[in-house]
């Protein structure tokens, strides 16, 4: 399953490139931003400002893709579109649990990291532009640093039992 | 592709309270991307929904929306049709609310041939009274009202709703989004009753074997088996499968859709427009007097 579609990465042009990145981050900050909506409906609340957290942090990486794109490109309309992405650095739907720790979500979001550079490792070789190619590369080697990030969270996280399945049953108002 | 309306711009402002980790999460997104695809604006959309966790959805559209009652989103998602024909007319349920409360409507729904698109997202127990069997639970499944197990064959929706004739018979898993994408934006464009069949999973009371994780290790897209969607034959055959494969993709899609209802229904308002209006008065004459 490819989490991009409809693109030709070949003829992929630098300002498209540059938009499909800008809607990678656009991807994963609205995921992030569910998750928090998710967990502080189902009374998580510690988690739901977590993701709250990595919703701004995503929009960060998307302001700054954003301004290196009007720079360069200026406001000329896009050929990519939301359509054609499906989870590429947003975490997938199945990851979020009522009740679940901060450790589950910093594991949540190294998939996500490990996914999103997987996507641009897999790509590297079919990007021909040298710019491009530039640009990929610098978007993986990111993906590198942000793992490295929360690893380094993830050491400081104490080990607790995972408590998702033991409250799987309390219910919420329908 | 059109420009015009993003995801997004089916998306409302009421939040999804689905447990989180539902599958229907995915349903929804590809839901958005399918109509933002086809490219109806929301006023121009109906969304009709029985009871139950994935009935929720019109609420999450920006669509006209009818949250109705168990097991009656069919009848009146008809209703609908035929009395606004323009509109695009998409039903959603569950599998308890689809094929045990409301099983009575699909075979007349099919029959009829009215132009509708029923998403069906089979999650084979009912989730949101918290867990008891529902009408695809497999035998054997122990729920609150199954402690021991379950003793009855389930239904399956992909055999019953080929049987009676759909035009259009698919089955996606929110484990495929491009895929699941690309169905409901198909069957959204079939010109007849289309039916999706939807493997999502409930997070709460679904078994492990039913998770998405379970569906990425499993799942079989037709199209790698060299299936042709218009063999009939074929799709009822693959269908037979349904519970222990989980076969993903077209299985039937009719090569000559035959008319909509809605359509014959139109065409007989014509032709009795065109002809002398009969008197009120003359109405019993259609009946034979003793």
């Amino acid at each position: 399953m490819t989490p991009v579609t409809g693109i030709d990465f070949e003829r992929l042009s630098l300002r498209d490139a540059l938009d499909l990145a800008v809607l990678i981050e656009e991807e994963a900050r609205d995921r992030y931003l569910e998750f928090a909506e998710q967990l502080a409906t189902h009374d998580t609340p510690e988690v739901a400002d977590f993701f709250s957290r990595m919703a701004r942090i995503e929009e960060r990486h998307r302001t700054e893709l954003l301004d290196r794109r009007r720079t360069l490109f200026g406001v000329t309309p896009s050929a990519v579109d939301r359509r054609n992405l499906f989870d590429v650095e947003a975490p997938e739907y199945e990851a979020a649990r009522a009740f679940m720790g901060i450790r589950q979500a910093l594991e949540t979001v190294l998939a996500a990291e490990v996914k999103a550079h997987a996507f641009f490792s897999e790509a590297l070789p079919r990007v021909k532009d040298p710019e491009l190619r530039a640009l990929f590369q610098e978007l993986r080697d990111e993906e590198v640093h942000h793992q490295a990030l929360v690893k380094a969270e993830l050491a400081r996280c104490p080990e607790k039992p995972d408590e998702s399945e033991a409250y799987a049953d309390d219910p919420v108002a329908q | 592709m059109n420009t015009l309306l993003a995801p997004n711009d089916y998306k409302s402002p009421l939040k999804p309270i689905w447990c989180p980790g539902c599958g229907d999460y995915g349903v929804v997104q590809a839901l958005y991307r399918a109509l933002s695809a086809v490219g109806r604006p929301p006023h121009e959309i109906a969304f009709i929904s029985g009871i139950g966790c994935s009935s929720r959805i019109p609420g999450y559209t920006t669509a006209y929306g009818f949250n109705t009652v168990h097991g009656r989103a069919l009848p009146i998602a008809q209703g609908v049709k035929l009395a606004r024909p323009e509109l695009l007319v998409i039903v959603a349920g569950g599998d308890g609310d689809g094929f045990s409360i409301g099983g009575g409507h699909v075979p007349h729904a099919i029959r009829r041939n009215v132009d509708l698109t029923y998403l069906v997202m089979d999650n084979q127990v009912y989730g949101l009274t918290k867990g008891q069997l529902s009408p695809t639970s497999p035998r054997g499944l122990k729920t609150v009202t199954s402690p021991m197990g379950s003793l009855e064959q389930p239904i399956n929706p992909l055999l019953t709703v080929l049987a009676y004739g759909a035009g259009f018979v698919a089955q996606a898993t929110p484990a495929d989004m491009p895929g699941m994408t690309a169905l409901i934006e198909e069957a959204i464009r079939y010109p007849g009753f289309s039916f999706v069949n939807i493997q999502s999973p409930c997070i709460t009371f679904g078994e492990e074997e039913q998770q998405l994780k379970a569906h990425k290790a499993r799942m079989k897209p037709l199209a790698s088996l060299g299936h042709d969607p218009a063999n009939q034959l074929a799709a009822l055959d693959l269908a037979r499968a349904y519970g222990t494969e989980l076969y993903t993709g077209v299985f039937f899609r009719n090569p000559s859709p035959p008319p909509t209802y809605d359509v014959l229904v139109r065409e007989r308002q014509v032709e009795l427009q065109r002809g002398e209006p009969r008197p009120r008065s003359r109405v019993l004459d259609n009946f034979p007097r003793s």
